[in-house]
């Protein structure tokens, strides 16, 4: 039992860093209108971005929720790092493009590889982590529920909440939410009502990477990094976007959740006598994707494939 | 059919001579003739009643020796030009000892097996539109499927003859590209590219792991060559001799694959490919069974993926799960953008190129201050962005060989040319 509840609190973790980045990937994809295989390397722009801050923020004293002030002002760099670079990449290089929708995919494959060549060259190939003390676990937590639970992922949740829910806000009760909204539906008809759908766009840009940063300065957080870690991470946030259904934010918010949660209850797997390890916890979420787009192509939430 | 165009005739004849080093090993007189007799010359072969099959090949290769390099367009002459210049530096390299000439025939063997990787891309993207990013799990499951059968250090050691091997290489890729095909290719033409990504990892993951049955990551060795027990070929000394021996194999495969696939992309299941790239709802108002044909071309382009694996794996005698990266699926979509999308003459270009980034960044990684790896990397992203951004349609977008030979300028119906 309290190995159960021990994989929901690390589903719960790692969900948290899928669904930023399965959030950010899917409102990039609906406005946008393509599928951006550099998400997963803008995770990692984000976690570089902290990586490089943390030196010099570290000399900011006090704590929050037992970690140092100056991880969340890294967090605060990472997350702007990376919204910086994808606007700039949106107006050097997916603007003044001639294509389609495919061209555009094909040029994001391009992309990823620009951004973890560049990566890769300025930091090694090897791993990297954060360096923050680790604190240990909660010690009320684990002598009452047999589970451990340390203060970071205390943190990467709730700041996963925090972001999730601004977001919501953002889309529901805020004048660009409902521009953001209306070109998703339908850009030709937001365009002749008047909206700068231009400026729309970097602003989608601005809020899905800064999102994937934040995923990015959280995946360092729990582990380390190195400069592949987001685009092996690429094909796990697909998936959750794909059963969330493509395009839809809250389809991807549940998806992410519940792909997250799948990847990390496949531990549990080998004990109820299903033979298939840890390293196979990516195999899963793709085995789950290509049974939505067998059995619900359009997701959870999502609206008809067309 | 007498459609003795001088102008052509003049123009593969010229273009002969840089042929036979495009495409690997052909004997230099089978493209000088059939470049130097025109469009005659297949003509001429049936006549003098030798055997259809031969009269078929001089005319298939004379259209080889014409298609590669028989345009006239300014793209054309500058793409032959620029290969030929980099065959000729290769070849001055190792006349003046800096490139071993047991390297440089590895070389070309390789461009060969990059070459058989785009045309089959080239199947998928290029005559379908159906997005493939797992390249590099059909080559692997070719090559993985061709070595544990043949290897003699197999985990379960089986060691058939290599002519099995092939089989297998080539039925693992047909039963995976049918079992990824269904659930994706009813579908938007995005979600084959998302699918096709994750299916690569997942292979990549199995042969990794599950050391019992692939020898895992630390690679599978004891592959025999693909000619071992054969009567000459099998005795050949080391270094040269094989590696010739194996370029020669490479050249074959490319040659029945490009003889293949033009007759193929030539014939009405060709057209129907075209037309579904062009508008799916087109050709399902015509009546087509667009997920057949997309199906069809799928398996197909992925047979020819798992082919060069085969070859891969007779060439390296040595197999390692990071042949499966996804940077290998990358090399081959650059291949085939930038040689032109529709195009198995721009796949020849772009296999050079592939073999230009690979090695050419290995000699000048050193005396940079950035590394052989993620230059690579750079240049992969840099060059699909500058592909899409200044020429979408390739160096050497599709033209007359898309046309029957003598349709284009004797008969009016031309019109399935692009």
């Amino acid at each position: 039992m309290s190995s159960l509840l021990q994989y929901f609190v690390n589903g719960l973790v790692f969900s948290s860093i899928i669904v930023l980045g399965s959030v950010g990937l899917s409102i990039v994809y609906s406005i946008a209108d393509f599928a951006n295989f550099a998400h997963g390397d803008t995770l990692t722009i984000g976690a570089y971005g902290a990586l490089v801050a943390l030196p010099t923020l570290s000399g900011i004293g006090g704590e929050l929720l037992g970690l140092p002030l100056g991880f969340y002002g890294a967090l605060l760099v990472g997350m702007a790092l990376a919204a910086a670079v994808a606007v700039a990449t949106e107006l050097v290089i997916y603007r003044p493009l001639d294509t389609d929708a495919i061209g555009m995919l094909i040029t994001s494959i391009g992309v990823a590889f620009v951004y973890r060549a560049v990566l890769q060259a300025g930091f090694g190939a090897d791993f990297r982590s954060y360096g923050i003390e680790r604190s240990g676990p909660i010690p009320g937590i684990e002598s009452a529920l047999g589970v451990t639970i340390t203060e970071r992922s205390v943190v990467m949740v709730v700041c996963a909440l925090v972001l999730v829910v601004g977001l919501h806000a953002l889309l529901q009760y805020t004048t660009l939410g409902r521009k953001m909204r209306a070109m998703s539906d339908n850009p030709e008809l937001a365009r002749v009502s008047g909206i700068r759908t231009d400026r729309v766009l970097l602003a989608t840009w601005v809020v899905g990477a800064a999102l994937a940063g934040a995923g990015g300065v959280f995946l360092g957080l729990s582990s380390s990094i190195d400069p592949r870690t987001g685009f092996d991470l690429l094909l796990v946030i697909f998936a959750a976007v794909i059963l969330g259904g493509i395009g839809s934010v809250y389809g991807a918010m549940a998806g992410g959740f519940a792909i997250g949660m799948v990847h990390e209850f496949t531990p549990g797997l080998t004990e109820v006598g299903i033979p298939i390890g840890t390293d196979y916890a990516t195999a899963v979420a793709f085995v789950i994707m290509v049974i939505i787009l067998l059995v619900r192509p359009s997701g959870i939430a999502g609206r008809e494939p067309t | 059919m007498s459609d003795d165009d001088p102008k052509r005739a003049a123009d593969s004849g010229d273009d002969a001579p840089t042929r036979p080093a495009g495409s690997g090993e052909d004997e230099p007189q089978t493209g000088a003739k059939s470049g130097g007799g025109a469009r005659s010359g297949g003509d001429a072969a049936d006549a003098d009643g030798s055997p259809i099959a031969a009269a078929r090949e001089a005319d298939s290769l004379r259209g080889a020796a014409g298609a590669l390099v028989g345009g006239l367009t300014t793209a054309e002459r500058n793409v032959a030009s620029a290969l030929g210049a980099f065959i000729a530096l290769l070849l001055l390299f190792t006349a003046a000892g800096v490139i071993n000439p047991t390297y440089l025939l590895y070389l070309l063997s390789l461009a060969g097996m990059y070459l058989l990787l785009s045309m089959g891309l080239n199947v998928q993207w290029g005559y379908t539109g159906l997005i493939n990013f797992s390249v590099a799990a059909f080559f692997g499951l070719g090559a993985y499927g061709a070595a544990l059968v043949t290897s003699s250090d197999a985990p379960i050691t089986i060691a058939a003859s290599p002519l099995l091997g092939l089989v297998a290489g080539l039925s693992l890729a047909g039963i995976l590209a049918v079992l990824i095909g269904i659930p994706t290719l009813s579908l938007r033409a995005d979600y084959l590219a998302i699918a096709s990504l994750g299916l690569a990892e997942v292979v990549r993951l199995i042969i990794n792991n599950e050391g019992q049955w692939t020898g895992g990551a630390v690679g599978l060795s004891g592959i025999p060559r693909f000619y071992e027990n054969w009567p000459v070929l099998g005795d050949l000394a080391r270094g040269t001799p094989t590696a010739a021996a194996n370029l020669a194999l490479v050249s074959v495969f490319v040659v029945a694959t490009y003889l293949f696939l033009r007759r193929i992309h030539r014939s009405p299941w060709g057209r129907v490919q075209r037309t579904i790239r062009a508008d799916e709802d087109l050709a399902k108002a015509l009546g087509k069974d667009t997920f057949r044909f997309k199906m069809e071309s799928f398996v197909v382009g992925s047979l020819v993926m798992a082919l060069a694996g085969v070859f891969f794996a007779h060439l390296q005698l040595y197999l390692a799960p990071t042949s499966l990266l996804p940077t290998q699926t990358f090399y081959v979509w650059i291949a085939v953008i930038l040689g032109g999308t529709g195009s198995d003459r721009g796949a020849m270009f772009g296999g050079f190129v592939i073999i230009a980034i690979r090695e050419g960044t290995r000699f000048v990684g050193g005396s940079l201050p950035i590394d052989a790896g993620p230059l690579r990397l750079f240049l992969i992203g840099l060059i699909i962005i500058l592909v899409i951004r200044y020429r979408p349609e390739g160096l050497l977008p599709p033209q007359r060989e898309l046309v029957w030979p003598g349709a284009s300028s004797s008969q009016a119906d031309g019109g399935d040319g692009q």
